[in-house]
């Protein structure tokens, strides 16, 4: 570490171009790695918040909710108990006067049921009276208030946000939570209708009836509509990002190792043991990597806090830990590809034979 | 006592009719407390002699003896503990690592060498004679081409090697420093006990040495 920290500190301004390229390019990991969590985060959130292993949905439904309408005849033989819940879905226009538009997931549900009383509360109270109803907080954000009397879609009846919940997002959309009766009013000219769905927290939950069948969680949140496209471009663009990193951050210390050569060739001839030039060499590059990574986060951190809550942005431990552990392998494999050519020099060359 | 001998030694490079012979059959020896010359002009073969004297490379037949041991079959590893311990190298150019201060350039050899180097008032003692006490704070480049070369000797000699190797020191030196250098390796292998092998283009370094040796075409002469 002796001289790796001893060179840097001597040639400050092309150390710090590196470690600004570092930087840049960290943050642009976190950045896209943040979007991309933050993205996935707001489809599932609710199906996360309910704690959901398996649904039953209609079979012909392309396994989406939105698409999926059960009758009572499907659900004659349905057992439902604790860890499950009725679920009426449907995307809707919310709108209430003085405010804007917002497309939103009404979803119906039972009073007495698990996702009825497991909605997160962030301001008012939950649901009481059939013409109430709760709104994740992104309706807050947009400048609804408590109270505030929406109309949902063509319906000419209007309901009255009572409370704001947090994590009530799904497939991006901001959820209203309401009655079932209220979902069902919304399909009119369907005879018998019961939910969309039954969630379950049980994994083992199987009710395979006419047109009623039972899903993974894994498979209904895989065929939300865009989910495994976006990302699977995320997790292309972070990998591909990744590995050009890699080519820069290799191709910059092999330029740099190649210009020390006659030093390292000096260096060699006075006796100075090999180990201790490689070990300079990776010392550095993590050095480099490190106070990159770090200016990265800080930079994000700041990032963060000057977004605006709409951008969906999450950056966990996981995803900071996952960059920071991805960066430092890059700059290591980076520096031990110069290695070779450090083991092969020949101190003879100092002699400018 | 002679430190350092090389016997009948030969060193060829390339194969069949691209092979060059750059050392025929040399012969020499160094004592302690010797300066010793080796002049000629380039491509006679004198920095192929100071890579075989100074165990950078190894002869292509005969023997080398450091210190009475034949090291001319020492693996690398075991020549580059040599260099360290008994060896000392001053070259024309870049010998002094160019982003450390001169006092780290001490640093860096108690780094790899724990043992064996010079004590704080040996070297205070080496600074006052070479008269860069003043200058441990500089990196090479705020030094003159005279002070580097100090620096340099003040390095190679800090591992307290038996022997020390300079590569054209007064290449860019002027007629007075070249005098100056010139007296110091005399006083320093007169007072210190080294063997001074001094590579050199360089008459005017004839007058502090011990013996002169020529060299022509790969082969060696003992001026008398």
């Amino acid at each position: 570490m002796f001289l790796a920290l001893k060179e840097i500190k001597h040639e400050k301004l092309r150390y710090g171009l590196i470690i600004l390229m570092m930087f840049l390019i960290s943050y642009l990991i976190f950045m896209l790695a943040g979007l991309a969590l933050g993205l996935a985060e707001e489809n599932t959130q609710a199906i996360t918040s309910w704690d959901a292993k398996s649904v039953v949905m209609n079979k012909t439904s392309n396994i989406s909710l939105m698409q999926s309408i059960l009758t009572k005849d499907d659900l004659k033989n349905a057992k439902v108990g604790k860890n499950e819940a009725y679920l009426g879905e449907i995307p809707v226009v919310a709108k209430a006067k003085g405010h804007k538009s917002i497309s939103a997931q009404f979803l119906g549900i039972k009073k007495s049921q698990f996702i009825y009383k497991d909605q997160e509360l962030l301001a008012g109270h939950l649901a009481k009276k059939k013409n109430e109803v709760t709104a994740d907080e992104a309706f807050q954000i947009k400048g609804y208030k408590l109270g505030d009397k929406i109309k949902l879609g063509n319906s000419k009846k209007k309901y009255t946000i009572v409370g704001f919940v947090k994590n009530a997002k799904i497939n991006i959309a901001p959820i209203i939570y309401g009655r079932l009766a209220t979902w069902k009013e919304l399909h009119p000219g369907i005879p018998n209708l019961v939910a969309s769905g039954i969630i379950s927290k049980n994994a083992n939950y199987k009710y395979n009836y006419k047109n009623a069948k039972t899903y993974g969680i894994k498979t209904v949140i895989n065929k939300l509509p865009g989910y495994t496209a976006q990302n699977l471009t995320f997790e292309m663009m972070i990998g591909f990002l990744f590995i050009i990193s890699l080519i820069i951050i290799a191709v910059f210390l092999y330029i740099l190792t190649m210009q020390k050569m006659h030093n390292f060739a000096v260096m060699r001839a006075q006796g100075i043991p090999s180990k201790t030039l490689v070990a300079a060499t990776i010392g550095q590059s993590i050095i480099l990597v490190v106070t990159g990574v770090v200016l990265s986060l800080i930079a994000m951190f700041l990032t963060n806090l000057a977004m605006p809550k709409s951008v969906p942005m999450d950056l966990s431990p996981a995803i900071i830990i996952a960059g920071c552990a991805g960066m430092l392998l890059m700059g290591i494999i980076g520096s031990l590809i110069p290695i070779r050519s450090i083991l092969k020099v020949d101190p003879a060359n100092a002699i400018g034979e | 006592m002679t430190v350092i001998e090389l016997k009948d030694v030969k060193k060829t490079y390339g194969k069949g009719s691209a092979q060059v012979e750059a050392l025929k059959d040399i012969n020499f020896k160094a004592d302690k407390g010797e300066v010793v010359l080796i002049m000629g002009p380039s491509g006679a073969g004198k920095s192929t002699f100071l890579t075989i004297a100074g165990s950078l490379r190894q002869p292509t037949s005969g023997s080398v003896m450091i210190n009475g041991q034949d090291i001319s079959n020492y693996s690398a590893k075991q020549r580059n503990n040599l260099r360290l311990n008994e060896v000392g190298f001053v070259l024309q150019a870049y010998n002094l690592v160019p982003y450390l201060t001169v006092h780290e350039q001490f640093v860096l050899v108690d780094k790899v060498k724990k043992q064996n180097n010079l004590s704080k008032a040996d070297l205070q003692k080496l600074f006052e004679d070479l008269g860069i006490g003043n200058l441990l704070k500089k990196y090479p480049n705020e030094l003159s081409g005279g002070q580097q070369q100090r620096g340099a000797i003040a390095r190679a000699l800090y591992a307290n090697p038996a022997i020390l190797l300079a590569d054209e020191p007064t290449a860019s030196l002027d007629s007075q420093n070249i005098e100056e250098v010139g007296k110091l390796f005399k006083k320093l292998a007169k007072e210190r006990d080294k063997a001074i092998l001094l590579v050199t283009h360089d008459p005017r370094l004839k007058q502090f040495a011990d013996h002169i040796y020529e060299m022509m075409d790969g082969q060696m002469t003992q001026e008398k």
